[in-house]
């Protein structure tokens, strides 16, 4: 129970003050050695320690992305790769969470399906590139499938076996009820799997990018892998550099917008 | 003599598994009349709690019959609470599982939640609820569907030892208040002794009943009560002797 009306101590206070103290110790620190990482870089390229044209710098890096979003093409590369991303991550979360239903579902499905699906999730996805040329084209559409075939089977194992792990007290008081299968699965068995499904699209965010940047590489026409593959193949570091950092930002904002699904849900669960 | 809600006829109970069967009871004969406390002890690992599946009907007897007049609700050992429900949606889960919605049955459950002292916590999570609380919240989410029999299975071996003094009273007092029929499977023979009208010794596996035994307390109900009387010591004395011979 809160309770707003208590009076602290002024030890207390000064606990709090030293907490709040640490708290911004920590960003400043953060902030700085980035800006610390990135002012070295600068100065190894000024001073001609280490030659740009290979290791790229933060000016030539800005420089890249200005002429980018002159030219016009810096969003339409970054809403390509953004686009095939996250339809491939919500393709790959959806049917992998109504297939690990299905498993949960059915022992027998599970029984027979387990052996695949440990082979699937084993095998190289990037193996089947030539495979998925020749299926899907060389569109955007074999980029969602690459997207889709990584995250997937990550998904299906990371649900099933938070399906699976309910508890069994739990599923015992609930037939004494006289509780369905179906009603034990709504009132159960996906509410208490809710904090697992948060951890795997976490997981899955970093499988979208592996997927559509891997299927990038093999097969595109724009995007931000493209932009690095071409960048790469004619010694462009900087374009390579560019891409890589803007893909950065892009994943971390993804994660981002997990975590705060995640608090937006915790909230009104567990206190 | 009241009428008999619950009763096993020679019942057989054999568990399967890939290393082999286990018979888990044989020739199990007992009756429960309607309003009777009836405590279950026995060995542990004779299956008392299998016993409480086959009076739910969440398992079939091998052999024998098991009849039962009325509705059951189960009180495990743990509360079962489900975290991410407020404790007033909680006991309204027996309802939204056996598709009550008639907005008097949630009144019921309700007002039995304010009746024994829930009132300020129904909005509550049950992780800001201490474990006595928490128990108390699961007997009345047993209650909620108005249940003829309560299976109460070791529901205070979890808690700490005055906590479980407390928490003993409290269900007692709620179960002879609202006149229910109660079967109570505990390995601790004092609490049945305090709780029970009647016990039922059971064998080791396979289980059956070895001695039922009326308790002689008169009208004396309250558990701790029953704990300061002559007749606890001597009653505690045979039980022992029973078990361990």
């Amino acid at each position: 129970m809160k309770n707003k009306e208590i009076i602290y101590s002024r030890e207390h206070a000064q606990y709090l003050k030293k907490q709040k103290r640490n708290l911004w110790l920590v960003w400043a620190l953060r902030i700085g050695l980035l800006a610390a990482l990135l002012g070295l870089w600068e100065l190894v390229t000024v001073c001609g320690w280490a030659d740009p044209f290979i290791t790229s710098s933060p000016s030539r890096i800005g420089a890249t992305i200005a002429s980018l979003y002159r030219d016009g093409t810096l969003f339409y590369h970054i809403g390509v790769t953004l686009g095939e991303t996250i339809l491939g991550f919500l393709i790959a979360v959806v049917l992998g969470c109504a297939i690990a239903l299905a498993l949960w579902w059915s022992d027998t499905l599970r029984k027979v399906l387990e052996p695949y699906i440990v082979v699937l999730n084993a095998l190289p996805k990037i193996a089947l590139g030539p495979l998925i040329i020749i299926w899907c084209g060389t569109g955007s559409k074999a980029i969602v499938f690459m997207t889709v075939l990584v995250g997937l089977i990550v998904a299906v194992m990371h649900m099933l076996s938070a399906f699976i792990a309910t508890d069994s007290n739990k599923i015992l008081l609930l037939r004494s009820m006289g509780a369905s299968k179906l009603q034990i699965l709504q009132k159960l068995v996906v509410p208490s799997s809710l904090n697992s499904f948060i951890s795997m699209l976490k997981v899955n965010v970093g499988m979208a990018w592996i997927g559509s940047i891997m299927g990038e590489y093999i097969v595109s026409k724009a995007g931000l892998g493209y932009l690095i593959v071409y960048g790469g193949q004619v010694f462009k570091l900087d374009l390579v550099m560019s891409a890589t950092c803007i893909l950065c930002l892009l994943a971390a904002g993804m994660y981002f917008l997990v975590v705060l699904l995640e608090k937006a849900i915790v909230k009104n669960s567990e206190s | 003599m009241k009428k008999d809600i619950l009763q096993f006829q020679n019942v057989k109970l054999i568990y399967h598994t890939k290393r082999g069967e286990t018979t888990a009871a044989e020739n199990l004969t007992f009756s429960v009349a309607e309003g009777e406390f009836v405590a279950i002890i026995g060995p542990s690992g004779c299956g008392k709690s299998t016993l409480l599946s086959l009076a739910a009907g969440l398992l079939k007897p091998s052999g024998g019959t098991v009849i039962s007049e009325g509705s059951f609700g189960y009180m495990l050992q743990k509360d079962e609470l489900f975290p991410w429900r407020t404790i007033e949606k909680n006991i309204f889960l027996p309802l939204e599982i056996k598709k009550l919605k008639e907005p008097e049955h949630r009144e019921r459950a309700r007002a039995l939640a304010e009746k024994y002292g829930l009132k300020d916590f129904l909005q509550s999570y049950p992780a800001q609820l201490s474990g006595g609380m928490r128990q108390r919240a699961a007997l009345i989410r047993t209650l909620s569907t108005d249940p003829d029999i309560l299976l109460l299975d070791e529901p205070f071996s979890a808690l700490d030892y005055q906590t479980r003094l407390n928490v003993c009273e409290d269900v007692s007092e709620i179960i002879r208040s609202e006149g229910k029929t109660a079967i109570l499977i505990t390995h601790d023979i004092s609490e049945a002794i305090s709780l029970a009208d009647r016990i039922l010794v059971l064998s080791a596996r396979p289980a059956c009943v070895r001695f039922s035994h009326e308790m002689d307390f008169g009208e004396v109900k309250n558990p701790l009560r029953r704990r300061e009387m002559p007749q606890f010591s001597a009653w505690f004395e045979l039980l022992w002797k029973e078990l361990n011979g």
